[in-house]
C-alpha cells in the first residue's frame, strides 16, 4: 500500500498549543511520525540573562500556565543552593503545599482532557467542575489562581492562617471523595477502558532509552520520582509512595495520575496538619556568588530541570530550562507508531502537553453610558448570586 | 549505593577518562571529560552506574570557548558531564548511539549555539524557524541581531 504523509497542526483542535505533527500513514495505520517545534519559542533563556534574580522568578513563573509553581520552585531552589541559604521549615512546607495542590489541579485538568479525547465528555465536565475547588484553594493561599507568585528566594511570600488551613482541609475532603469516584469510574467503566487500554504502547526499555519522564515513565513500570530519588524541599520526611502501572498504555497513564492525585491529597493533609511554626523566609542577598547549580523538580508532568550559572553579579550568566513535555516527545513518537489516526489526539493528550490559560479580571462596559469598570471575581460572584437569587454562603454548584 | 560511594567509584573506575571531579552540593556530581572520550565515558556511566537517563544538555558560552554539559541522572545522584569546546572549531560528537533520547537536546544546541553535532541522526533546526538566517546563534554572548524592519504592503514607508 502507498504511504501518505498527513500534516497535523500547528493549529489543531485536539492540541491546544501550537505544535506540528507530520504523520506518515499506510491506510489507517501510522508508520512514522515527526514533531516540529518552535511555534511558541519566546527566548526566555536569553531574556533571563538580562534580568535580575528576583525579576527572573516572575519570568520563570510565566513559562507555563499550569505548572507555574514548578518552574519558580525549581529556579529558586537553584539560586538558594548557590547562595547557601537555608529556607525555614514553615516556608518549605507552604511551598510543598502549593506544589501538591498544583499537582492535584493539573491531574484533574488532565483527566478531563483525556476523557474528552476519549469521547467521554460527562467525565470532562465533572472533573473540570471539581477542579474549581482546588483552584479556589490556591487562590485562598496565594491570591491567584494560576501564577501563584508565592515563591521568593529564601522562602515564600505569604503565610498560612488557621482559617486558611481549615478551608484547605475542607476542600481536600471534597476532592478526595470525588477522586475516589473517578478511580472507580476510570478503571471500571467498560467503554472508557476499552477506548484507552492497549493504545499508545511504550515498552519499559523504550521509555528508559528515550529518557521519558513523569507519569509517562511511571506508567511503563519504572518507579522514578524526583521527590523520592532526589528529595528537594522537605520531601524526605513526608510519607508518600511512588505510583506506577505496568500496562505501558494510556490506561496505565490514567491509573498513575489518579493514584498520584490520591497520594497528593494525603500529602496536603499531612502538610497542613504538621505545619511547623516559625519564620517563612530568610533574607536573600541581591548578588549571587559565582557558581553553578542543577535544580531538579517533579512537576505534574515529570522531571523539570534548571541549570543556573552565576557570575557574582545580580544577574545570572546562564539559565537553562528543560520542561518535562520536551523530554516526552521522543517517547510520544514511539507511542504513535503502529497506532491508528484516530488515536493521535488521545496518545498526545496522554503525555499531558502544556496548555496555557486564564485571565483574572473581566472588563465590563456599560453600553448606555460607556463607563468601563474592572470587576474582581468576588464582585462577579456577588452579582451572579444576586441575579440567580442565591443566598449568601449557598453553593453556586449544587451537587 | 549512596552518593559518596558513587563519587568514589567514579573517581577510581573512570580515572582514565575524567580530568576533574567535584561534588559541590549533596547529590550533585560534576565531572570534566575530553571531547574524544565523551562516548566512552557515557557508555561506562550507563552500563556500570545506571546513568541511562539524560535530563538535558546545556550549552554555555564562556567567550573563550564553549562548554557543553550533559545532565545525567540515576536514582541516587545527578551527574553533570562537562566538555570544553574550542570556539574556532565548534564541533562535538553525537551521543545518540548511547542515549537515543538525546536527539532533541542536540538539535537545540545546534540551533542556539551553532555547535555542530557530528553524526547526528537528524540535523534539522528544532526551535528556530525554517527561514532563520544562517550564522545567527541566539544564545551566544556576542549575538546582536537586528531583524529587518517590518514592511506592510500598501503602507507608505
Amino acid at each position: 500500500m502507498k504511504k501518505i504523509k498527513i500534516p497535523i497542526g500547528p493549529q489543531h483542535p485536539a492540541l491546544k498549543e501550537p505544535i506540528s505533527l507530520r504523520i506518515t500513514v499506510e491506510g489507517e495505520v501510522i508508520k512514522d511520525a515527526d514533531v516540529r517545534l518552535g511555534y511558541n519559542h519566546r527566548g526566555i533563556e536569553k531574556l533571563a540573562e538580562s534580568r535580575t534574580y528576583v525579576q527572573n522568578i516572575y519570568l520563570m513563573e510565566r513559562i507555563c500556565g499550569i505548572c507555574s509553581h514548578s518552574h519558580t520552585t525549581c529556579f529558586v531552589q537553584g539560586v538558594e543552593s548557590l547562595c547557601g541559604l537555608e529556607v525555614p521549615k514553615r516556608g518549605l512546607f507552604i511551598r510543598m503545599l502549593v506544589c501538591e495542590l498544583e499537582r492535584i489541579h493539573s491531574h484533574y485538568l488532565w483527566l478531563g482532557v483525556a476523557a474528552h479525547e476519549a469521547g467521554f465528555d460527562s467525565l470532562f465536565m465533572y472533573t473540570w467542575r471539581d477542579r474549581e475547588v482546588v483552584m479556589d484553594l490556591l487562590e485562598i493561599i496565594s491570591g491567584n489562581r494560576v501564577h501563584y507568585a508565592i515563591n521568593t528566594i529564601g522562602g515564600v511570600r505569604r503565610d498560612l492562617s488557621e482559617v486558611q488551613k481549615e478551608k484547605i482541609l475542607e476542600g481536600i475532603q471534597f476532592l478526595k471523595k470525588r477522586m475516589e469516584y473517578y478511580t472507580n469510574l476510570g478503571t471500571t467503566e467498560p467503554s472508557f477502558v476499552a477506548r484507552v487500554s492497549g493504545v499508545g504502547i511504550l515498552p519499559k526499555e523504550k521509555a528508559m532509552s528515550l529518557c521519558a519522564v513523569g507519569p509517562t515513565l511511571r506508567a511503563s513500570g519504572i518507579a522514578s520520582d524526583i521527590r523520592k530519588d532526589d528529595p528537594y524541599a522537605a520531601y524526605d520526611e513526608i510519607p508518600f509512595s511512588v505510583c506506577t502501572a505496568t500496562s505501558c498504555d494510556v490506561l496505565g497513564r490514567v491509573v498513575v495520575r489518579i493514584k498520584e492525585t490520591m497520594e497528593s491529597i494525603k500529602i496536603v493533609e499531612y502538610l497542613v496538619k504538621n505545619l511547623p511554626s516559625g519564620e517563612i523566609k530568610v533574607r536573600a542577598p541581591r548578588k549571587v556568588k559565582e557558581g553553578e547549580a542543577v535544580s531538579r523538580y517533579e512537576a505534574p508532568r515529570g522531571e523539570n530541570i534548571h541549570y543556573i550559572k552565576s557570575n557574582g553579579t545580580d544577574k545570572p550568566e546562564r539559565v537553562k530550562v528543560r520542561a518535562p513535555t520536551l523530554a516526552n516527545y521522543p517517547a510520544t513518537i514511539e507511542m504513535l507508531k503502529s497506532g491508528f489516526i484516530a488515536d493521535i489526539p488521545l496518545i498526545f493528550a496522554a503525555i499531558d502537553p502544556c496548555i496555557c490559560c486564564a485571565e483574572r479580571f473581566v472588563e465590563v462596559i456599560d453600553t448606555k453610558n460607556e463607563n468601563t469598570q474592572v470587576l474582581t471575581m468576588a464582585e462577579i460572584k456577588k452579582r451572579y448570586s444576586k441575579s440567580q437569587g442565591l443566598k449568601k454562603g449557598s453553593s453556586v454548584w449544587p451537587l | 549505593m549512596n552518593q559518596a560511594e558513587i563519587f568514589e567509584k567514579i573517581r577510581t573506575n573512570l580515572s582514565a577518562q575524567i580530568t576533574d571531579i567535584s561534588m559541590p552540593s549533596p547529590r550533585r556530581i560534576f565531572v570534566s571529560v575530553a571531547p574524544e572520550k565523551l562516548i566512552e565515558t557515557l557508555k561506562i556511566l550507563k552500563d556500570d552506574f545506571g546513568f541511562y537517563h539524560l535530563s538535558t544538555i546545556s550549552g554555555l558560552d564562556k567567550i573563550t570557548g564553549f562548554e557543553v554539559l550533559y545532565h545525567l541522572a540515576n536514582s541516587f545522584v545527578s551527574l553533570t558531564v562537562r566538555v570544553q569546546i574550542d570556539r574556532a572549531k565548534p564541533e562535538i560528537i553525537s551521543i545518540c548511539e548511547v542515549i537515543p533520547g538525546a536527539i532533541l537536546y542536540e538539535r537545540e544546541i545546534q540551533d542556539m549555539f551553532g555547535i555542530k553535532v557530528i553524526n547526528i541522526p537528524d540535523s534539522r533546526p528544532l526551535v528556530l524557524p525554517d527561514d532563520w538566517p544562517e550564522g545567527e546563534y541566539p544564545l551566544r554572548k556576542d549575538w546582536n541581531y537586528q531583524p529587518p524592519a517590518e514592511t506592510i504592503p500598501g503602507e507608505e514607508q
